[in-house]
């Protein structure tokens, strides 16, 4: 009879949890602890993680994160560029692009990778990076300001969480893992090793990015920069490797993505004439 | 002949959903689509600030004027803002409330996994990941940095008056 009223409890608490409320959940597993039941309270806490799993990842667990791929990425490129006026002039310009993004609620920060790849890349919670070799092919401000809004596009529209979810989803692995980062590390690892492979290696799907170069597009050109300077880049950058994957491997290829961009020009009424600040530009990255 | 009842209960149902959905388009509401933004007493940067709104902050728009809109807060004051930091729709942000609840449900412990996001240095998860990775001490610190960096408001607000962007435009 007493199990029968706990298993009630439960199934009454297993609906509410399923309902979205967590509070009922955490005192059902109280119940079940406290009637000697340890089985019950863990099949209750399971559930709970199993739901949980379904919801979208919040700002704690994305932060923990994306400070694990920056940390790879960091690794793999062998570090970043130590100059201070040029990593603050570039950081100046992500914020100015976040700040009437889709998400200037969160901090960005933006650091140049010491390597000679033309690459740009972009983690959770706001970590951004861009390679000293795609610094020296960009001509102004205007087109610094397309790249960044790029990269800060695929965190406002959660791209990599959106990788990490699916995959989650699709291994069965309902614990989700990253509130349990330093309980399962092992399970933490997992999850980083998986995305930082998806981003570093295979790329992401070309949907995420044409949408990454649209939505940037728009980020960019409502601070005001030059709506057409993204074209102008990508265009130049094309000429120089040719309308393949090769250079950004990970994304689809440079005509489909002009054309996107164009599209966009248009179809949102973007300014064709905004500012560029080649000046600006031009004194401080002279030491890149 | 008059219409029997089963004519004019849908009827009457239609209009008055035409008049609640009318009403909500007629209210032309847009939302703060920026960190920050300031509204002025007048149509220029130049002009004074009279008063300072928030991300998703919503606002009544009394009239437009090219790059800028007269708008209405929620406590009534009214100014004019940068129609660009200005979006129709209600933006979620970064923490919605549906996150916030499966991280609740995940029996997520705030402290467990952000000791200090959002201040100095690499939280612990991240830290654990970086022992477990054998990731080097140069490169944590690197990353380390990068989570401190801060560049404040105000610095960012003066470098886009130097450029003449957004509403600083000449």
């Amino acid at each position: 009879m007493r199990n029968r009223k706990i298993w009630m409890a439960s199934l009454v608490a297993l609906s509410m949890t399923v309902a979205g409320c967590a509070e009922v959940q955490r005192a059902a597993e109280d119940v079940a602890r406290q009637s000697g039941n340890p089985r019950l309270a863990g099949a209750i806490h399971g559930a709970g993680n199993v739901v949980g799993s379904l919801f979208p990842i919040g700002y704690e667990e994305e932060s923990s994160i994306g400070q694990a791929i920056a940390l790879q990425v960091v690794a793999r490129y062998g570090g970043v560029v130590d100059q201070p006026e040029l990593v603050r002039y570039v950081n100046l310009v992500g914020r100015a692009v976040a700040n009437t993004s889709d998400r200037p609620d969160i901090p960005y920060r933006v650091a140049i990778l010491d390597h000679e790849s033309i690459n740009a890349f972009a983690a959770p919670a706001g970590y951004i990076f861009v390679t000293r070799g795609l610094l020296k092919q960009i001509k102004n401000e205007a087109e610094l300001a397309a790249v960044l809004g790029h990269e800060i596009a695929h965190v406002s529209e959660k791209h990599i969480l959106d990788v990490i979810q699916r995959s989650k989803r699709l291994a069965g692995v309902t614990e989700a893992g990253l509130s349990y980062a330093t309980s399962n590390p092992a399970a933490f690892k997992g999850v980083i090793d998986g995305a930082v492979k998806k981003l570093l290696d295979e790329g992401l799907d070309q949907d995420k990015e044409t949408d990454a170069d649209t939505v940037g597009e728009v980020f960019a050109a409502r601070v005001g920069y030059d709506a057409e300077a993204y074209v102008g880049l990508l265009t130049r950058l094309r000429d120089l490797k040719g309308d393949d994957r090769a250079l950004f491997k990970t994304h689809p290829n440079f005509s489909a993505r002009i054309e996107a961009v164009q599209k966009t020009i248009h179809a949102k009424h973007l300014v064709s004439n905004g500012l560029v600040l080649q000046e600006r530009f031009a004194r401080m990255t002279k030491r890149v | 002949m008059i219409p029997p009842r089963s004519f004019w209960i849908p009827l009457i149902a239609l209009w008055i959903g035409l008049f609640v959905w009318g009403t909500e388009a007629w209210a032309d509401t847009v939302y703060v689509q920026a960190k920050t933004a300031q509204l002025r007493a007048g149509k220029t940067s130049l002009d004074a600030v009279v008063g300072n709104v928030k991300f998703g902050d919503a606002l009544e728009v009394v009239r437009r004027d090219g790059s800028w809109m007269e708008v209405k807060t929620s406590a009534g004051a009214r100014g004019w803002i940068f129609a660009n930091k200005t979006s129709t729709s209600k933006p979620s942000g970064g923490n919605d409330t549906l996150a916030r609840l499966g991280q609740s449900m995940r029996g997520g412990d705030a402290s467990a996994t952000t000791a200090s996001a959002g201040a100095r240095g690499l939280d612990k998860a991240s830290e654990a990941y970086a022992n477990r990775a054998g990731v080097s001490a140069r490169d944590r610190e690197v990353v380390d940095r990068m989570t401190a960096y801060q560049i404040p408001d105000q610095d960012v607000e003066e470098f886009m008056r130097e450029g003449g962007l957004g509403e600083y435009a000449k």
